[in-house]
């Protein structure tokens, strides 16, 4: 590497590592050796490291600022035509989002100090994230396929143990396995196409793919089953429909975790389609795919959200349904809408799991039928939850709604019928928003929230911090994109939003919310109740089919086994067992006489043998 | 230099045997350990003077023995055997660290497993058909013996079935040596002289049929696999490391030294049946993992699936995907021992293995976390998570015979989808859960730990660093890939 290069560049490569020392310096304390001075100096230290992968990153957006983009490269593995490297692109973009990343990891640590305040395994939770945010760091700046899966794997491992955080709990139990499946079911298809694409193309780097696609020999098939293997991964990470199961039950795990899984984690995922997007021109098919999975998970999330009475899981749906409008600008070719969708929905998310994290940490429900009065006494919280759904939607003037409507028009413009999408989905989440701040913040209070007061300041910090920054999201889009111009789309396209907004509030302020009506007597509406709030009973089918499947192979093959192939081998053995059975060789005692008579015959046979022979 | 790799052992095993006087069983222990120790610092020298950018056999040493039989004493060690030799020494040692202390005749048990360690050695590194096949017999003894005497309640039926198994395994393999020796009308047994060039079509069939399937038991691939499931579960712990950890790899060695590197024309013609077989193999393993109660069983029918991926590779003979073989050979050999240790510290604290009985383990206070913690390793690198070492040797298999064989190689991948799935079982029930409300269980020392830590640090290090193992094996696989070169 050029010594002129600055220093924040040269030491790059450190960034992904900051995350795995958080880990190596957790270990003492997770692994119980040091318990004198429980578990917090872990903790400190994880937060510390974060900051400096902070600092770092911010040491190299000026550096980028100042002289353009670098990459950095090394080489890791190679043998006869396989060569794999470890190289990272040091765009703007790419930085812009680790920043992202780590300033999120940061904020939701110092939640976590507060939030887990009294937990025995604070240790162990802080190394997970630590582990969880390299990952996240590597991902984002990586420039290679290869690493891209690499991290993303790990990112999965890490998202089991997270959920599993609790893991005595029977339904974090459940959730944890689901997570992992469900994301390894998306990871295996995307290494399909990972190695597909290493021996059709011989490359792994992003630059050299795109450079490899025009000229790329494939048949019809063999191109749209890459192209479908290639999407599977990033549907999985971003909880897109039929993938989706795992986020919502991730919702078992602690709630600093949900912070950075709705809003980072999902992003990285989003930002690995985004790299794939030029390969995904070889397969029409995958991006119509994409845009048929992600307006049917931007609706159907929308939807199902509306009937969760548990208050994480009503907002882990519009996680999933805010990444359905990601996928599809993402196979509308927008990639630049998409990053700024990204942005805007990942602070404002972040923010409203905080918020709904101080309410859990206070009344230690997060049942909605349960809670309610809160806007009295926890402004703050309050605030965060108001300015969080508004920033994650399009209500002007926040992010999401400068983001929407470069999305409307350029939608609009493409397909009509998917700018509908977009706009259905902000009324349907709008709804849903009200809907659950009317449950925990207004009404009378009941007896969990009787006493509630403010969060205390670990919590309350970065909520009232990242507040402020989700409140200057529109002045930090204008920078990330000045060209064509936030406000560049048309006023009826503005109308429009505010339009859907609208609706959804009033439908959202106006819709009854009396108790008895939470499971209604009217059938029909409860069969609707019940098939939103099962989630289209996507658990059921998954049970009646693939995992019904697998079981009864499984079944198949160990019923095989036992009865064919062994049977088989049990006759022929039994023939010989009944002669074996006069030489009874195996009575303990007689064993040593046995080996040397053995060893013995086999030494003479051989002496003998070269003695004749010679 | 290559004859210290056998003497140290078997001549270990011989003081060990016929020391006078009763020694106490944990100085029995510490000498076996100290012979395994300079046999693997001897496997370590031999790794310093080898030079992997050489291709064919190195350090040759041979003595004439029986001439007119065309039985020589001939030793050589090249890219593929020389990781298999490490291991063998390290695993070997790895089974004596980890043996309890009070174990019965432990005079008998030691010397046995040196004398396995010995007669494995031999075979990996024997260059004459007639000797490899002695070596392969020979270990074939000490590891009934260890299974028969030390086993558990149904030791001599799953002793006498493994004896069985192998004894076919070794009567097809001596008989498909034999046959290639007279068919090519070769002087002696030694694997330089022999070639099946000249030889007709039919006949390389039938050869390479015998030698298939010898191997094929010995590996084991589906339907060859059911003495092995027997064996893990009768086996105890030390024992259990060593058959899944060295004694499988001698049957996907001689597929790949004998019957890919002897017969090639054949095996060129097969293949694309022998990775459909891979495939299958693979995917009956991992299923009827899933159906698997008992945790010993679940490891076992893992490493029937996890073997097909060599067969795959093998059968793809691509530089990669031998490269491939190499690295699962090794990977597999390491995680099965630490998954194989694990469960058997679970079983030496519960007395139980059934996943219906097992819940919790994982708790900090009370249960086994240090075993939770490394099990968790072990199965995310069994299931292939990046970072460990089974991710790269799955990937280079996939990578090297995917365009080959593009279905078997999709059918493979999704056995190793599988394997997340029983092993996540096996987390799930056993660690994951609320540990009964009563149960103490008995701490376990850290120093217990340490062949499991070392287990672990190697497969994380082959995970993240794997150009070592691939500078050491690229040489010979490259060779082995190319048609006109195979081995010689």
């Amino acid at each position: 590497m050029v010594s002129s290069l600055p220093l924040s560049v040269q030491l790059a490569w450190l960034i992904p590592l900051y995350g795995f020392a958080g880990v190596g310096m957790s270990l003492p304390w997770a692994c119980g050796w040091i318990r004198r001075t429980g578990p917090r100096p872990a903790a400190y230290m994880n937060v510390l490291v974060t900051l400096v992968a902070f600092l770092h990153g911010t040491a190299l957006l000026n550096a980028v600022l100042q002289h353009g983009a670098y990459e950095i490269s090394l080489g890791w593995f190679q043998a006869a035509d396989l060569k794999l490297e470890l190289s990272f692109d040091l765009s703007l973009t790419n930085l812009a989002c680790l920043e992202l990343v780590a300033g999120l990891s940061l904020l939701a640590q110092v939640f976590a100090l507060g939030y887990l305040d009294k937990e025995w395994s604070l240790a162990r939770f802080f190394a997970l994230v630590g582990f969880f945010e390299a990952a996240m760091a590597g991902v984002v700046l990586s420039s290679s396929l290869f690493l891209t899966y690499f991290l993303l794997e790990m990112l999965t491992l890490s998202t089991y143990l997270l959920v599993g955080f609790w893991y005595g709990q029977p339904l974090v139990v459940t959730a944890a396995r689901d997570a992992f499946l469900t994301k390894r079911v998306g990871d295996v298809l995307l290494l399909m196409g990972v190695v597909a694409l290493s021996a059709f193309a011989g490359v792994m780097r992003f630059e050299d793919l795109y450079r490899w696609v025009p000229q790329a020999q494939l048949s019809p098939l063999a191109a749209n089953l890459l192209g479908l293997a290639l999407i599977a991964g990033p549907l999985g990470k971003c909880a897109q429909f039929p993938m989706h199961l795992w986020l919502d039950e991730a919702m078992e795990g602690p709630n600093p975790a949900s912070i950075l899984r709705n809003s980072v984690v999902v992003t990285c995922g989003a930002l690995v389609l985004l790299r794939l997007m030029p390969i995904l021109q070889l397969s029409p098919i995958s991006l119509d795919v994409l845009i048929v999975l992600g307006s049917l998970t931007a609706i159907g999330g929308s939807l199902a959200a509306l009937a969760q009475v548990d208050i994480k899981r009503a907002l882990s749906y519009t996680t999933s349904a805010a990444m359905g409008l990601v996928f599809i600008a993402i196979a509308e070719q927008q990639p630049a809408i998409a990053l700024l969708l990204l942005f805007a929905h990942a602070v404002a998310k972040a923010l409203l799991f905080m918020s709904v994290g101080s309410v859990i940490a206070t009344t230690n429900c997060q049942d909605l039928s349960e809670l309610g009065g809160l806007a009295r006494c926890m402004p703050a919280t309050t605030v965060a939850f108001l300015v969080g759904a508004a920033g994650s939607t399009a209500l002007a003037p926040l992010g999401c709604f400068w983001a929407y409507g470069l999305d409307v028009e350029a939608m609009a413009r493409s397909s009509p019928a998917l700018a509908m999408v977009v706009l259905l989905a902000n009324t349907l989440t709008l709804i849903n928003f009200s809907r659950v701040f009317r449950c925990v913040f207004l009404g009378p209070r009941q007896t969990k929230t009787r006493r509630a007061p403010e969060v205390n300041w670990q919590m309350a910090l970065p909520m009232v911090s990242l507040t402020v920054l989700v409140l200057l999201t529109p002045l930090i889009m204008v920078k990330i994109d000045p060209v064509p111009g936030l406000a560049s789309f048309p006023p009826q396209v503005a109308w429009a939003l505010v339009a859907s907004g609208a609706t959804g509030l009033i439908l959202g302020g106006t819709v009854p919310l009396y108790k008895g009506w939470s499971r209604s007597t009217l059938k029909p509406l409860r069969q609707l109740q019940d098939l939103l709030a099962f989630d289209f009973y996507t658990e059921r089918i998954y049970r009646r089919t693939v995992v019904a499947l697998v079981a009864t192979l499984a079944r198949l093959a160990a019923w095989f086994d036992r009865q064919v192939v062994n049977g088989l081998v049990e006759q022929l053995a039994s023939l010989s067992m009944a002669s074996a059975a006069g030489l009874k060789l195996t009575v303990g005692g007689q064993m040593q006489t046995y080996v040397l008579t053995a060893m013995a015959s086999i030494v003479v046979l051989l002496g003998s043998l070269s003695w004749v022979m010679r | 230099m290559l004859s210290g790799l056998l003497l140290i052992p078997l001549l270990g095993a011989l003081i060990l045997a016929i020391w006078p006087g009763d020694p106490a069983p944990e100085r029995i222990r510490r000498s076996g350990a100290a012979v395994l120790a300079l046999q693997l610092l001897w496997s370590i020298r031999v790794l310093v003077s080898f030079d992997p950018s050489a291709g064919g056999m190195q350090l040759e040493e041979s003595v004439p023995w029986l001439g007119s039989l065309g039985l020589h004493y001939r030793l050589g060690i090249d890219g593929l055997s020389l990781p298999l030799v490490l291991i063998n020494g390290a695993l070997c040692l790895v089974a004596v660290l980890a043996t309890e202390a009070g174990i019965l005749r432990p005079r008998l048990f030691f010397s046995l497993i040196l004398l396995i360690s010995g007669a494995v050695n031999g075979a990996f590194l024997a260059q004459n058909l007639l000797l490899f096949f002695l070596f392969y017999e020979l270990e074939l003894v000490p590891l009934w013996l260890l299974i028969a005497i030390w086993g558990g309640n149904g030791r001599a039926r799953a002793a006498t079935k493994f004896l069985l198994f192998t004894a076919v395994s070794g009567g097809l393999i001596l008989a498909g040596f034999l046959g290639l020796t007279l068919a090519t009308g070769s002087a002696d047994f030694s694997l330089r002289a022999i070639s099946s060039d000249d030889l007709g079509l039919g006949v390389q069939l039938a050869l390479l049929g015998a030698l298939l399937v010898g191997f094929a038991i010995k590996i084991p691939l589906f339907p060859f696999h059911t003495w092995l499931p027997d064996a893990h579960t009768e086996a105890s712990t030390p024992v259990s490391v060593l058959l899944a950890g060295v004694l499988l790899k001698l049957g996907t060695y001689g597929l790949l030294r004998f019957c890919f590197g002897l017969l090639p024309e054949a095996w060129a013609l097969c293949a694309p049946w022998l990775a459909g077989w891979a495939a299958v193999s693979v995917l009956f393993g991992s299923l009827a993992a899933i159906q698997q109660q008992d945790m010993k069983r679940m490891v076992a029918y893992s490493s029937v699936g996890h073997m097909g991926y060599v067969l795959l590779a093998a059968a793809a003979a691509t530089p990669v995907s031998l490269l491939g073989a190499e690295f699962q050979m090794i990977s597999h050999g390491l995680i099965s021992a630490l998954l194989f240790l694990l469960v058997g510290a679970v079983y030496k604290v519960t007395g139980s293995r059934d996943l219906r009985e097992l819940r919790g383990l994982l708790n900090p206070e009370r249960g086994l976390p240090l075993v939770g913690s490394l099990m968790i390793i072990g199965v995310m690198a069994s299931a292939g998570i990046p970072g460990m070492s089974g991710f790269m040797a799955e990937f280079l298999v996939f990578r090297g015979s995917l365009i080959a064989f593009p279905w078997q190689t999709l059918l493979c991948m999704v056995g190793s989808g599988l394997t997340a799935v029983y092993f996540l079982l096996l987390v799930n029930r056993a660690f994951f859960g609320r540990l009964g409300a009563t149960v103490q269980l008995a701490a376990i020392p850290l120093q217990r730990h340490l062949p499991a830590l070392a287990l672990t640090v190697a497969i994380l290090a082959i995970g993240l660093f794997p150009q070592g193992l691939g500078l050491l094996s690229e040489t010979t696989s490259t060779a082995m890939a190319e048609p006109s070169g195979v081995l010689r």
